[in-house]
Protein backbone atom coordinates (compact mmCIF):
# COMPACT_ATOMS: atom_id res chain seq x y z
CA UNK A 1 0.00 0.00 0.00
CA UNK A 2 1.25 3.47 -0.75
CA UNK A 3 2.37 5.83 2.06
CA UNK A 4 -0.07 8.42 2.79
CA UNK A 5 1.34 12.15 1.72
CA UNK A 6 -0.63 13.81 4.29
CA UNK A 7 1.23 14.10 7.21
CA UNK A 8 -0.58 14.57 11.00
CA UNK A 9 1.05 18.24 10.63
CA UNK A 10 -0.94 19.07 7.11
CA UNK A 11 -4.32 17.66 8.29
CA UNK A 12 -3.89 20.42 11.47
CA UNK A 13 -3.72 23.49 8.93
CA UNK A 14 -7.16 22.69 7.25
CA UNK A 15 -9.42 25.42 7.46
CA UNK A 16 -6.82 27.79 8.46
CA UNK A 17 -5.94 31.00 7.12
CA UNK A 18 -2.88 30.89 5.37
CA UNK A 19 -2.81 34.05 3.23
CA UNK A 20 -4.22 37.32 3.64
CA UNK A 21 -4.20 39.96 1.00
CA UNK A 22 -5.89 43.23 0.83
CA UNK A 23 -6.46 45.34 -2.41
CA UNK A 24 -5.97 48.68 -3.60
CA UNK A 25 -8.94 50.73 -4.16
CA UNK A 26 -10.19 48.97 -7.71
CA UNK A 27 -9.49 51.60 -10.42
CA UNK A 28 -12.14 52.35 -13.46
CA UNK A 29 -8.74 51.84 -15.50
CA UNK A 30 -8.43 48.23 -13.95
CA UNK A 31 -11.68 47.23 -14.94
CA UNK A 32 -10.99 48.58 -18.04
CA UNK A 33 -7.59 47.24 -18.66
CA UNK A 34 -9.71 43.19 -17.59
CA UNK A 35 -11.73 43.54 -20.01
CA UNK A 36 -9.75 44.74 -22.78
CA UNK A 37 -7.32 42.00 -22.58
CA UNK A 38 -10.29 38.77 -22.05
CA UNK A 39 -12.37 40.02 -24.88
CA UNK A 40 -8.89 40.78 -27.23
CA UNK A 41 -8.89 41.31 -30.31
CA UNK A 42 -13.11 42.90 -29.86
CA UNK A 43 -14.10 45.82 -28.22
CA UNK A 44 -15.61 44.59 -24.65
CA UNK A 45 -19.15 44.90 -23.89
CA UNK A 46 -20.20 48.96 -23.38
CA UNK A 47 -21.33 48.38 -19.84
CA UNK A 48 -17.48 47.74 -18.59
CA UNK A 49 -16.46 50.76 -20.36
CA UNK A 50 -18.78 53.54 -20.97
CA UNK A 51 -19.91 54.98 -17.80
CA UNK A 52 -22.71 57.12 -19.06
CA UNK A 53 -24.05 53.74 -20.56
CA UNK A 54 -23.26 51.84 -17.44
CA UNK A 55 -25.74 54.49 -15.60
CA UNK A 56 -28.53 53.11 -17.23
CA UNK A 57 -28.74 49.71 -16.42
CA UNK A 58 -29.55 48.14 -13.00
CA UNK A 59 -25.86 48.11 -11.36
CA UNK A 60 -25.67 51.98 -11.90
CA UNK A 61 -22.52 52.44 -13.45
CA UNK A 62 -19.22 50.22 -14.05
CA UNK A 63 -18.85 47.60 -12.26
CA UNK A 64 -16.02 44.48 -12.52
CA UNK A 65 -17.20 41.93 -14.34
CA UNK A 66 -17.14 38.65 -11.58
CA UNK A 67 -14.23 36.96 -13.15
CA UNK A 68 -12.22 40.13 -12.08
CA UNK A 69 -8.40 39.73 -10.16
CA UNK A 70 -8.48 43.12 -7.91
CA UNK A 71 -4.71 41.69 -6.69
CA UNK A 72 -2.72 41.86 -9.88
CA UNK A 73 0.35 44.04 -9.55
CA UNK A 74 0.59 45.40 -6.43
CA UNK A 75 -1.83 45.50 -3.46
CA UNK A 76 -2.15 47.16 -0.25
CA UNK A 77 -1.12 44.13 2.10
CA UNK A 78 0.89 42.81 1.59
CA UNK A 79 3.20 45.55 0.52
CA UNK A 80 5.60 45.38 -2.43
CA UNK A 81 8.50 45.45 0.86
CA UNK A 82 7.37 42.23 2.44
CA UNK A 83 7.86 38.54 1.70
CA UNK A 84 6.54 38.04 -1.80
CA UNK A 85 3.98 35.47 -2.26
CA UNK A 86 1.91 34.06 -5.39
CA UNK A 87 -1.60 34.22 -6.28
CA UNK A 88 -1.66 31.15 -8.02
CA UNK A 89 0.87 28.42 -6.12
CA UNK A 90 0.63 27.52 -2.54
CA UNK A 91 2.71 25.73 -0.01
CA UNK A 92 2.01 24.71 3.21
CA UNK A 93 5.01 25.90 4.46
CA UNK A 94 3.03 29.46 4.62
CA UNK A 95 1.63 27.95 8.17
CA UNK A 96 5.03 26.55 9.24
CA UNK A 97 4.40 22.95 7.87
CA UNK A 98 6.83 20.82 6.02
CA UNK A 99 4.71 20.54 2.38
CA UNK A 100 5.27 16.85 0.43
CA UNK A 101 8.12 16.16 -1.64
CA UNK A 102 6.58 16.41 -5.42
CA UNK A 103 7.86 16.45 -8.86
CA UNK A 104 4.57 18.84 -10.33
CA UNK A 105 1.65 20.38 -9.49
CA UNK A 106 -1.26 20.78 -11.43
CA UNK A 107 -4.82 23.08 -11.25
CA UNK A 108 -7.55 20.11 -12.10
CA UNK A 109 -10.83 22.31 -10.64
CA UNK A 110 -11.75 25.81 -10.58
CA UNK A 111 -14.94 25.70 -8.51
CA UNK A 112 -16.65 29.48 -7.96
CA UNK A 113 -19.95 30.48 -6.25
CA UNK A 114 -21.17 34.23 -6.63
CA UNK A 115 -23.54 35.92 -4.41
CA UNK A 116 -24.45 38.98 -7.06
CA UNK A 117 -22.36 41.41 -4.95
CA UNK A 118 -20.23 43.71 -6.88
CA UNK A 119 -17.06 44.88 -7.18
CA UNK A 120 -16.95 48.81 -8.30
CA UNK A 121 -14.71 51.30 -8.19
CA UNK A 122 -13.40 52.79 -4.92
CA UNK A 123 -13.73 48.86 -3.52
CA UNK A 124 -11.19 47.78 -1.10
CA UNK A 125 -11.20 43.82 -1.57
CA UNK A 126 -9.94 41.64 1.57
CA UNK A 127 -9.23 37.76 0.44
CA UNK A 128 -8.04 34.41 2.55
CA UNK A 129 -6.86 31.70 1.45
CA UNK A 130 -7.48 28.39 3.16
CA UNK A 131 -6.83 24.22 2.30
CA UNK A 132 -10.01 23.09 3.00
CA UNK A 133 -9.39 19.46 1.57
CA UNK A 134 -6.72 16.69 0.87
CA UNK A 135 -7.81 13.71 -0.66
CA UNK A 136 -5.34 11.27 -2.63
CA UNK A 137 -5.75 8.74 -5.75
CA UNK A 138 -3.69 6.26 -7.41
CA UNK A 139 -3.14 7.92 -11.00
CA UNK A 140 -1.48 7.45 -13.89
CA UNK A 141 1.79 9.31 -12.94
CA UNK A 142 1.41 7.32 -9.90
CA UNK A 143 0.21 8.22 -6.33
CA UNK A 144 -1.11 11.74 -6.33
CA UNK A 145 -1.89 13.91 -3.35
CA UNK A 146 -5.37 16.57 -4.18
CA UNK A 147 -5.40 19.60 -2.06
CA UNK A 148 -8.68 22.07 -2.50
CA UNK A 149 -7.63 25.34 -2.08
CA UNK A 150 -10.22 27.77 -0.64
CA UNK A 151 -10.26 31.57 -1.59
CA UNK A 152 -12.98 33.91 -0.55
CA UNK A 153 -13.04 37.62 -1.28
CA UNK A 154 -15.19 39.88 0.61
CA UNK A 155 -15.57 43.89 0.54
CA UNK A 156 -14.39 46.34 2.66
CA UNK A 157 -18.34 46.23 4.32
CA UNK A 158 -17.38 42.51 4.67
CA UNK A 159 -19.75 41.68 2.43
CA UNK A 160 -18.96 38.26 1.00
CA UNK A 161 -18.41 38.95 -2.99
CA UNK A 162 -16.94 35.12 -4.19
CA UNK A 163 -15.60 31.69 -3.38
CA UNK A 164 -13.64 30.02 -5.39
CA UNK A 165 -12.33 26.39 -4.40
CA UNK A 166 -9.51 25.35 -6.42
CA UNK A 167 -8.08 21.85 -6.52
CA UNK A 168 -4.38 20.75 -7.06
CA UNK A 169 -2.55 17.76 -8.08
CA UNK A 170 1.05 17.13 -6.36
CA UNK A 171 2.97 13.73 -7.67
CA UNK B 1 -36.07 36.86 -21.17
CA UNK B 2 -37.46 33.16 -23.38
CA UNK B 3 -35.15 29.95 -22.24
CA UNK B 4 -35.19 26.47 -22.81
CA UNK B 5 -33.65 23.24 -21.67
CA UNK B 6 -31.62 22.46 -25.10
CA UNK B 7 -31.33 26.10 -26.27
CA UNK B 8 -27.52 26.59 -27.25
CA UNK B 9 -25.79 29.78 -26.74
CA UNK B 10 -23.62 32.11 -28.74
CA UNK B 11 -19.96 30.27 -29.33
CA UNK B 12 -17.21 32.39 -27.57
CA UNK B 13 -14.13 31.84 -29.80
CA UNK B 14 -10.25 32.81 -29.33
CA UNK B 15 -7.53 32.09 -31.14
CA UNK B 16 -4.51 30.98 -29.26
CA UNK B 17 -1.97 33.55 -29.47
CA UNK B 18 0.84 35.47 -27.63
CA UNK B 19 -0.31 38.79 -28.64
CA UNK B 20 -3.35 37.97 -26.78
CA UNK B 21 -2.25 36.39 -23.60
CA UNK B 22 0.25 38.83 -23.00
CA UNK B 23 -2.41 41.10 -22.13
CA UNK B 24 -3.89 38.82 -20.07
CA UNK B 25 -0.55 38.31 -18.05
CA UNK B 26 -0.16 42.03 -17.78
CA UNK B 27 -4.25 42.70 -16.76
CA UNK B 28 -3.78 39.42 -14.20
CA UNK B 29 0.28 39.92 -13.62
CA UNK B 30 0.65 36.08 -14.68
CA UNK B 31 4.06 35.96 -16.48
CA UNK B 32 5.36 32.53 -15.62
CA UNK B 33 7.24 31.62 -19.40
CA UNK B 34 5.23 28.54 -20.24
CA UNK B 35 2.43 30.87 -21.05
CA UNK B 36 4.75 32.82 -24.28
CA UNK B 37 7.80 30.41 -24.08
CA UNK B 38 7.13 27.00 -26.35
CA UNK B 39 10.49 25.69 -24.92
CA UNK B 40 9.95 25.88 -21.13
CA UNK B 41 6.45 24.35 -22.48
CA UNK B 42 8.36 21.48 -23.81
CA UNK B 43 10.42 21.16 -21.17
CA UNK B 44 7.35 21.09 -19.00
CA UNK B 45 6.04 18.43 -20.91
CA UNK B 46 3.70 20.38 -22.93
CA UNK B 47 3.53 20.27 -26.42
CA UNK B 48 3.97 24.03 -26.90
CA UNK B 49 3.17 27.42 -24.71
CA UNK B 50 -0.26 26.98 -23.15
CA UNK B 51 -3.24 29.89 -21.98
CA UNK B 52 -3.55 30.67 -18.15
CA UNK B 53 -6.15 28.87 -17.02
CA UNK B 54 -7.74 32.10 -15.57
CA UNK B 55 -8.30 33.31 -19.04
CA UNK B 56 -10.32 30.02 -19.98
CA UNK B 57 -12.35 30.56 -17.03
CA UNK B 58 -13.02 34.52 -17.96
CA UNK B 59 -13.86 33.18 -21.66
CA UNK B 60 -16.54 30.85 -19.77
CA UNK B 61 -18.11 34.22 -18.11
CA UNK B 62 -17.85 36.17 -21.06
CA UNK B 63 -20.18 33.26 -23.09
CA UNK B 64 -22.49 33.58 -20.26
CA UNK B 65 -22.59 37.19 -20.18
CA UNK B 66 -22.84 37.54 -23.95
CA UNK B 67 -25.72 35.18 -24.08
CA UNK B 68 -27.47 36.83 -20.89
CA UNK B 69 -26.66 40.78 -21.66
CA UNK B 70 -28.28 42.62 -18.16
CA UNK B 71 -30.94 40.74 -17.60
CA UNK B 72 -28.77 37.82 -14.87
CA UNK B 73 -26.15 37.70 -12.91
CA UNK B 74 -23.47 34.59 -12.89
CA UNK B 75 -24.48 32.90 -9.77
CA UNK B 76 -21.89 29.53 -10.35
CA UNK B 77 -19.11 28.38 -12.93
CA UNK B 78 -17.40 24.85 -12.26
CA UNK B 79 -14.54 23.91 -14.00
CA UNK B 80 -13.00 20.77 -14.85
CA UNK B 81 -9.80 21.44 -16.52
CA UNK B 82 -8.74 18.45 -19.08
CA UNK B 83 -5.86 19.71 -21.49
CA UNK B 84 -3.96 22.64 -22.03
CA UNK B 85 -4.53 25.08 -24.84
CA UNK B 86 -1.81 25.16 -26.81
CA UNK B 87 -0.51 28.54 -29.07
CA UNK B 88 -1.66 28.21 -32.44
CA UNK B 89 -4.80 26.32 -31.83
CA UNK B 90 -8.33 28.01 -31.73
CA UNK B 91 -10.55 27.60 -29.01
CA UNK B 92 -14.37 27.11 -28.73
CA UNK B 93 -16.25 27.84 -25.57
CA UNK B 94 -19.94 26.82 -25.95
CA UNK B 95 -22.83 25.91 -23.81
CA UNK B 96 -26.26 24.38 -23.69
CA UNK B 97 -29.36 25.01 -21.09
CA UNK B 98 -29.76 22.10 -19.32
CA UNK B 99 -32.06 22.99 -16.47
CA UNK B 100 -34.33 26.16 -15.33
CA UNK B 101 -35.36 26.28 -11.64
CA UNK B 102 -38.14 28.66 -10.64
CA UNK B 103 -38.06 29.20 -6.62
CA UNK B 104 -39.81 31.90 -5.23
CA UNK B 105 -40.39 34.08 -7.79
CA UNK B 106 -36.83 33.88 -9.02
CA UNK B 107 -35.83 31.89 -11.88
CA UNK B 108 -31.79 30.31 -12.30
CA UNK B 109 -30.30 28.73 -15.51
CA UNK B 110 -28.08 25.90 -15.61
CA UNK B 111 -26.06 25.17 -18.24
CA UNK B 112 -23.19 22.27 -19.71
CA UNK B 113 -20.58 23.93 -21.37
CA UNK B 114 -17.15 22.68 -23.50
CA UNK B 115 -14.04 23.94 -24.79
CA UNK B 116 -12.82 22.48 -27.67
CA UNK B 117 -10.20 23.34 -29.63
CA UNK B 118 -9.69 23.03 -33.39
CA UNK B 119 -7.87 19.36 -32.89
CA UNK B 120 -10.74 18.30 -31.35
CA UNK B 121 -9.09 18.38 -27.69
CA UNK B 122 -11.36 18.51 -24.83
CA UNK B 123 -9.91 21.42 -22.97
CA UNK B 124 -12.37 21.91 -20.08
CA UNK B 125 -15.88 21.12 -19.22
CA UNK B 126 -18.28 22.93 -16.59
CA UNK B 127 -21.38 23.34 -15.48
CA UNK B 128 -22.74 26.91 -14.47
CA UNK B 129 -25.68 28.94 -12.63
CA UNK B 130 -27.24 32.30 -13.89
CA UNK B 131 -29.66 33.70 -11.87
CA UNK B 132 -32.18 35.83 -14.17
CA UNK B 133 -33.77 39.03 -12.81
Amino acid sequence: MTRSMVTDEMRSIVGKVMRETVSHPISLADIRKWVMAVYYPDPPPRQFWDEAFAATLPQGGIVAPEDFNPFAWMTAQPTPLDPPISQTAFSEAELGVDPPAYKAMLLTDIKTRHNGQAMRPGDVIRSTHKITDYFEREGRMGHMLYTTLSHELTNQDGAWIRTTDSVLVRY
Amino acid sequence: MQVSVGDTLPEFVREGTVDHWNRFAAANYEFAAHHWDDAVARDEGFPGAFAMAPLQQSFIYAMLRGWMGDQGRIEAVNIKLRSPFIRGRTLTTSGEVTGIIERDGSRSVEFNITQTDDQDTLVSEATAVVGLF
